[in-house]
């Protein structure tokens, strides 16, 4: 029949189209799905603690005293900024590093920030961090998703329609099955 | 031909301005004048639930979510937090150590004894901190801004 030619092909070419966005959501997701605050999908943060030579607690919190600390950590990234967190407490901001200077006992905390190559740009479309237009395409690639489950539905005959029937069931049975156990 | 539009679509997004320049996140910003974050920690109370715009150094984001993140203050060692709801706006860890304007809501949390231990108990294993219940005595009060859109210089 003409409609099962044109559903094979739906399916066929629906399934092409969308195998570039199921590999990023299919592998974003299982890293989003692990989550937690001592993993960071999207970036690596490492911590280290280190002490430079204290200073006087009389002493003003210019760049200079910003350049004298990042040239005795060898930091050498773009400087962003400064804040004082507390009078005896600095908080300099280097392009990828947050270093925080206990002034007075020298004592420092650095956390370094990089991005996760691939994981950083999966998880961002999968986020949907940048709205707008990718709104709009990841709902049409749900709606694709969608369509090619129902196109799949309807190749379930001939030799193949049992085992279609049974995985097809499985596929429900177990988010309901879940559900029920654990609600 | 086909196969190749997610590709397309992915690196179109990847240089999307969005990510390397001025950042624009949720809602576009509609107040005329900022106010001083110093008045709002001087008067919390007077502020609850109007909407602000704010603008200081991006002092710390939420590392797990990107679903708060602390703004200096126009006076020393003073910040405030802006929080949004999760998945709505994502401040990312670049954000740090740069210049946010910001407009939201000011709001006012009164947690229990026991909503402040699991509050300080959750901003200590954010922050990878050892989580010291003596620290907290009794009730607390919390002043925030509820983000509802913000610009990352």
């Amino acid at each position: 029949m003409k409609w099962r030619r044109l559903n094979y092909a739906l399916h066929r070419d629906i399934g092409y189209l969308c195998i570039g966005l199921t590999l990023i959501y299919a592998i974003s997701g299982i890293v989003l799905n692990h989550l937690s605050h001592q993993f960071n999908p999207s970036y690596t943060i490492e911590k280290s603690e280190t002490r430079i030579k204290p200073f006087p607690s009389d002493i003003e919190s210019d760049m200079v005293l910003v350049e004298n600390i990042l040239s005795q950590l060898n930091e050498s990234g773009t400087f962003k900024n400064v804040a004082m967190l507390s009078p005896n407490k600095l908080r300099i901001f280097v392009e990828g590093n947050t270093i925080d200077v206990e002034l007075t006992t020298g004592k420092i905390k650095q956390e370094k920030v990089t991005r996760r190559p691939v994981l950083f740009e999966v998880n961002y479309l999968h986020l949907n961090k940048s709205k707008g237009i990718w709104t709009y395409l990841a709902d049409i690639y749900c709606i694709l998703l969608g369509m090619l489950a129902i196109t799949g539905l309807l190749m379930i005959r001939g030799k193949v329609k049992t085992r279609g029937l049974i995985l097809t069931a499985l596929g429900f049975i177990i988010p309901i099955g879940f559900l029920m156990f654990s609600l | 031909m086909k196969k190749l539009i997610p590709i397309i679509l992915l690196l179109i997004l990847i240089s999307h301005p969005a990510i390397a320049k001025n950042l624009l996140l949720g809602e576009k910003l509609i107040l005329a004048n900022k106010t001083l974050v110093s008045k709002i920690n001087a008067e919390p109370d007077k502020y609850v639930g109007q909407r602000v715009q704010v603008e200081g150094i991006v002092i710390e984001v939420c590392a797990a979510r990107g679903c708060w993140m602390d703004l200096s203050s126009d006076v020393p060692f003073q910040k405030i937090q802006v929080k949004v709801v999760d998945g709505e706006i994502i401040f990312p860890m670049e954000a740090k150590g740069r210049t946010a304007t910001v407009e939201g809501l000011v709001e006012k949390l009164e947690l229990s004894h026991a909503q402040s231990l699991a509050y300080a108990r959750h901003k200590a294993d954010e922050q990878g901190k050892k989580f010291d219940p003596s620290q907290v005595t009794g009730p607390t009060k919390i002043y925030r801004i509820r983000g509802l859109g913000a610009v990352i210089q």
